[in-house]
């Protein structure tokens, strides 16, 4: 199991390495692509305590779409953030309060439950097959319940943010291709001198 | 209009991509018509205006009477003549004929307006200058071309004869 | 076949000893899977222009090598001795890692495609989640490749190119969803061997459309090149690149092209298994190689026939069309497979 332990320290390293440089770096962009690769040596982590659904699901949605996003947020704004980051030093303390409670959390979480985790009594040889048990039939409400409430929120933003234009040209493309030649083009003979 | 049924099995099944895809494959399998142009050429007209040449007569002796016609009417302002002071009223003779041919903008009223079919442009147009003054064509190298394709410039002239 | 095998490994053994020698196996296996890849990388290139050249009544490239079967090596050492230019004001160490986070993705997802039932890296119970992953990382080296050339037409690019990827990966991930309710499995094999009655393509008619549609869009492919669109953006998010940097954005998506028609033929198309029993003399990779081959000429047969996309059309399409007719048809095939089976197996 020596390869396995090594492997686990280097993106135990990673991880933690690239979450110091989400911090540290001075460019934003840097510091969304550190965040990237902490999830990417996250998802890493996650293959290794065999749960490779998680960290396809981690892959794919938090690098393949919620962090392009930030991507997009970051470099699209042109923030100072030399000036924000003057400032954060007053909000330093505020920080250390969330993460002393998060950490705490964590070990009070690991004191009850030492070593077995959430136990669900599924079968567990496939783990993609046993997060679907559980979120489909004992989390079946929480589940259908935060899906709804991401709805909500997703109509939300369309609500906030849309607005009818008027005097806007819009093209429906399907009347667009239901033009024919027969309604669209009239041929005449028309009588030269005739003419309009 | 509307929306009627046809059309829209018709855009879902993608009957005009089909359509568009079906002419490209049409043409996938047809011969090929391209000229591999070093090795094969295509034929080109008794007329193509390529590069200049200045014609000697029969006699060997330079046909251009130094009339500055081609000067006069040489829209590109490319043609640059001076006159022999030991010219007669018999026998005219240029001192300079200069051709810039990077003015020069092929449009053949040089050979239109000569009276004597003394300046031409051949049939070569695989000629190129590595600097500036290369493409400086003075008398020498004017009579040197009418020289080099004195039979194409006399098969040419001949062909368009009869349309003179 | 196994004696073979065995004396490879029993020779590697005495070569290594054990632990070394299952990490050199272990390379030796990425080699042989990935040079046949490169191989398929370098030549469709070369296809691309034969075939797009016989398409508009030319020969192509014919002067490099007998019908010019060179020429992909020439254009390499081309790429390679041109000079790798450096923007001044270009974030540099970003700048030369996006070619390789285009490319990396793209040899990445190899791991998990089987070209026979044995003949496979990586037999991973999540295959198609990982490549759906792995091809989703394709966009960061665009992105960033944009944003580290430090210039409006690559930045431009990018942004169009990486709201191309990632509206597209979603339909693309939808209609795989029907397959794998049918399958009952996300292991690539599994969905193979599942349709040895009929092909997926015949259900899921509509959703091979769709995947087809979807991946020219993703692989940023012609009818859908907008972040190349050369007379807007002076080929987009690669305007600043030269030399083999480029070439390597190049490779990446011809590696893309080849992988997502690989994985068409496989989750489609029947993947090994011959079209009809009678055929099944013919080994299953060449019925593979046939098929993904099919697929990788349509590729280019479309790009020599459309004319480029607009970008708003584009969205449209995607997000208007696709995703709900893929919707509607993961929900009509839970239906029928509600009716007829019982979801959750047999």
């Amino acid at each position: 199991m020596m390869v396995a332990d090594v492997i686990f320290y280097l993106f135990a390293t990673v991880t933690v390495l690239s979450a110091l440089g989400v911090v540290g770096a001075r460019n934003p962009v840097h510091s969304v692509l550190f965040l990237v690769l902490a999830f990417f040596s996250t998802a890493g982590l996650f293959v290794l305590m065999g749960a490779e659904f998680l960290a396809a699901i981690l892959v794919m949605v938090y690098m393949g779409a919620v962090a392009i996003l930030f991507l997009f947020v970051v470099m699209m704004l042109d923030v100072d953030f030399s000036m924000l980051r003057r400032e954060s030093v007053r909000y330093l303390p505020m920080g250390f309060v969330v993460g002393a409670v998060m950490l705490a959390e964590l070990g009070l979480m690991m004191a009850h439950h030492p070593g077995e985790g959430l136990h669900l009594g599924l079968d567990n040889t496939d783990n993609t097959l046993a997060i679907g048990q559980a979120l489909y039939t004992r989390f079946l409400y929480p589940f259908e319940v935060a899906s709804l409430i991401l709805l909500v929120a997703l109509i939300g933003a369309v609500a906030l943010t849309h607005r009818e234009r008027k005097r806007v040209h819009r093209q429906d493309i399907s009347t667009q291709l239901a033009r024919t030649k027969e309604d669209a083009v009239e041929l005449r003979k028309v009588a030269s001198g005739e003419g309009a | 209009m509307g929306l009627d049924l046809k059309s829209l099995l018709q855009s879902f099944a993608l009957k005009e991509l089909a359509q568009g895809m079906a002419v490209t494959l049409k043409h996938f399998f047809k011969p090929t018509i391209t000229v591999q142009y070093p090795e094969e050429r295509t034929p080109i007209s008794p007329r193509f205006r390529g590069e200049h040449a200045l014609r000697r007569d029969e006699q060997g002796e330079e046909r251009c009477v130094a009339c500055k016609l081609c000067e006069a009417v040489c829209p590109a302002q490319a043609i640059d003549i001076e006159i022999d002071p030991r010219s007669t009223a018999e026998k005219r003779l240029t001192r300079v004929y200069d051709i810039d041919e990077t003015k020069c903008i092929f449009c053949g009223f040089c050979q239109e307006a000569c009276p004597v079919d003394a300046i031409v442009l051949g049939p070569n147009f695989e000629f190129f200058g590595s600097v500036r003054s290369d493409l400086y064509f003075n008398k020498e190298r004017l009579l040197a071309n009418g020289e080099r394709w004195s039979n194409e410039l006399n098969a040419r002239i001949a062909a368009d004869a009869r349309y003179r | 076949m196994a004696e073979i095998l065995n004396m490879v490994h029993e020779l590697g053994e005495g070569l290594f000893g054990p632990l070394l020698w299952s990490l050199v196996w272990v390379v030796i296996k990425v080699v042989l899977l990935l040079a046949p890849v490169l191989f398929m990388v370098t030549y469709i290139t070369l296809a691309e222009r034969k075939v797009i050249g016989a398409m508009q009544v030319r020969p192509g490239p014919n002067r490099v090598g007998f019908f010019g079967v060179l020429q992909p090596l020439a254009d390499a050492v081309k790429l390679i001795f041109k000079e790798t230019i450096l923007p001044e004001k270009a974030d540099k160490s970003l700048f030369l890692l996006a070619p390789l986070l285009t490319l990396v993705p793209a040899l990445l997802s190899w791991a998990v495609v089987p070209f026979s039932p044995e003949l496979i890296l990586a037999d991973v119970n999540v295959g198609i989640l990982y490549i759906l992953a792995i091809s989703s990382l394709g966009a960061y080296g665009i992105i960033i490749s944009g944003w580290a050339s430090n210039s409006r037409y690559a930045f431009l690019g990018s942004m169009r190119s990486v709201a191309q990827m990632v509206s597209y990966e979603v339909s693309m991930g939808f209609t795989l969803i029907p397959v794998i309710l049918i399958t009952g499995s996300l292991s690539l094999v599994d969905v193979v061997e599942q349709q040895k009655d009929w092909w997926n393509i015949i259900p899921l008619a509509p959703m091979f459309f769709i995947y087809f549609i979807s991946v020219v869009a993703e692989t940023n492919r012609s009818p859908f090149d907008l972040p190349e669109a050369e007379p807007e953006l002076v080929a987009g998010f690669f305007t600043e690149y030269s030399a083999m940097s480029s070439g390597l954005f190049f490779m990446g998506e011809y590696a893309n092209i080849v992988l997502v028609s690989f994985l068409g033929a496989l989750v489609f198309l029947g993947g090994w298994l011959p079209p009809l029993s009678i055929l099944d003399f013919i080994p299953g990779i060449i019925w593979l190689g046939l098929k993904a081959g099919f697929l990788m000429f349509v590729f280019l047969w479309i790009r020599a026939t459309f004319p480029r996309y607009r970008y708003d059309q584009l969205m449209r399409l995607g997000w208007k069309v696709f995703l709900p007719v893929s919707l509607f048809w993961i929900f009509l095939t839970g239906l029928v497979l509600q009716l007829t089976r019982g979801i959750g197996g047999e």
